[in-house]
Formats: structure tokens, C-alpha cells, sequence
């Protein structure tokens, strides 16, 4: 993994780390957001789970017109409640071998714990990734095209400044 | 000029905008883009030196016919991974605001013991 690839994100939730395993594991599907931009299967009806353990694996399943659909999102790679949680994780669009790398920690913080994300690998992906070729996966291109859409964005308040001044 | 003033002031102009627009589909020559704006080579160059300057877009030889100059989108001016990585932490920060909220309602205590 190279350094500096990866995603960072904390946060402080106010329950012991066992509860805060617990939750974030068994009850995904309850706290893990709906539409578009969170599930594969998008405001389809459906379900996040964990098949919980060491040998575990993260599924999703959604509804389609031609019966339920699972895609594996990951495979548990550390599974140690109440401290730390890791998986392989791939997207929908990533090829056989591509996968990404979540490792998930719970620490005690006064009366709390600390629950950071750290989701690594992604440097890894371009070289050979299907949206280099102009195959454009739609997880991808909503990555790529939020990107496109900031700078959008930073382009239009840009030229309005300018016209202001 | 700030790497980023310069690459808002390349895209500043609606023609350059859209060669980026078309060149994020895939490389093309120069011909075919000054083609596909019915402009004149030359002038089509001109932008392409721009957009080349600012570091948006870069040449490489088109294949078996060394003449041919390709143009593609190059993705390290917009900070391309630190890009991708904003977008992956602005997924989990969604996520996890939203298991935060659910595992203090369900789990948290209403009032912190002293």
C-alpha cells in the first residue's frame, strides 16, 4: 500500500466500544444510508449485512425484477470486537482483482469511543482501472464526476468573482 | 498564478472547456478536435497550448504515425487521488455521522453519569 492513499475519518460516539462493534457490525443495515450515492442497489429495496466472525464477509442484497440480487462488498480480514474491525472491500465496478483495504478501530475515549475509518488501496486502482479505458463503471464515474462537479462548481464562482470585480 | 487560478483561468474559456469536456472521454488528435469545432488547426492549437501550459492536458505520439499528436486529460493538476480520497472521506464521514446518530439512540445513555 503507498503511503498517503488512504481515507481518514473519525468519530466520536458516546457508547462503550463493545456496543459501538456491535452496532457498527450487526445492525449495518440499519444505520447505513439508502439511495444512490450509498448502495449498489440504490433506493431498490434490499440489505447490508456482515456474516459476523474472523471469516466473515460484508454482502449487499437488492431487489431486481428478476429476483434478489447479492453482490460481496467485502471479506473480513480482522475481525476482533470490541477493538478493531478490517476488511477487503471492492466496489461494484472493480475487476476481479482490484479491492481496497477498510480497517475500522474502536478505542475507549472518556465516555465513549473513538470510531475511525481508514479505507486504503486506492492508489493501486487507476493504472489499470476499467474507467481508464472509457469503460466507465457507475461507481466510478460518480466518483470522477462529483470530482468534475466540484471543480465545476469552483470554475462558475470563479468566473462570477471575476465578472463582480 | 496559483496552480489553481491557472487552471480556472485555462478553463475560463467555453471552447477549452469543452475540449476538456470531450477529452474526458478519451484522447484525441488535435486535427479531430479542431474538427469537431470547425475551427481552423492553428487555432485550436492555440487553445491546446494553453490547456498544455496549465497543465489540464498533455501530448503524447498517436500510435504508429509519430506526426499524429495525441491530446488526453491529464489528472494530476486537479490533485486527482486527494480527489478520489475527499470523495471516499466525504462517504464515510456521511456514514458515519449517520451510525453515530443511530447507536446513541439505541444504545447511548440520555444522561451521562458523573
Amino acid at each position: 500500500m503507498t503511503p498517503g492513499d488512504a481515507a481518514i475519518v473519525s468519530v466520536f460516539v458516546a457508547v462503550p466500544p463493545a456496543a459501538a462493534f456491535d452496532v457498527f457490525t450487526t445492525e449495518i443495515d440499519l444505520w447505513w444510508r439508502t439511495g444512490r450515492k450509498f448502495r449498489i442497489g440504490g433506493r431498490r429495496a434490499g440489505r447490508i449485512y456482515f456474516e459476523p466472525g474472523p471469516e466473515g464477509r460484508l454482502f449487499e442484497t437488492f431487489e431486481t425484477g428478476s429476483g434478489t440480487r447479492t453482490f460481496e462488498v467485502g471479506k473480513v480480514t480482522t475481525w476482533e470486537p470490541p477493538n478493531r474491525l478490517s476488511l477487503e472491500w471492492r466496489s461494484v465496478n472493480f475487476k476481479a482483482k482490484q479491492k481496497t483495504f477498510v480497517d475500522v478501530t474502536f478505542e475507549p475515549m472518556r465516555d465513549g469511543t473513538t470510531v475511525t475509518v481508514r479505507h486504503a488501496g486506492w492508489s493501486a486502482l487507476p493504472a489499470d482501472h476499467p474507467a481508464r479505458h472509457g469503460l466507465e463503471g457507475p461507481a466510478f464515474t460518480r466518483m470522477l464526476g462529483s470530482f468534475w462537479g466540484d471543480l465545476m462548481t469552483a470554475l462558475r464562482e470563479y468566473v462570477a468573482r471575476s465578472d463582480d470585480s | 498564478m496559483s496552480d489553481l487560478d491557472q487552471t480556472l483561468a485555462a478553463l475560463s474559456d467555453p471552447t477549452r472547456r469543452k475540449v476538456v469536456e470531450l477529452l474526458r472521454k478519451k484522447p484525441r488528435p488535435a486535427g479531430e478536435l479542431a474538427r469537431a469545432f470547425g475551427m481552423s488547426p492553428p487555432a485550436m492549437s492555440r487553445h491546446l497550448r494553453t490547456l498544455r501550459q496549465s497543465g489540464l492536458v498533455e501530448e503524447e505520439h498517436g500510435g504508429e504515425d509519430a506526426r499524429v499528436r495525441v491530446y488526453r486529460l491529464r489528472r494530476e493538476p486537479f490533485g486527482e487521488l486527494r480527489g478520489w480520497l475527499e470523495d471516499v472521506e466525504a462517504f464515510w464521514s456521511a456514514e458515519l455521522d449517520s451510525f453515530k446518530a443511530h447507536a446513541e439512540r439505541t444504545r447511548g445513555k440520555a444522561k451521562t453519569p458523573r
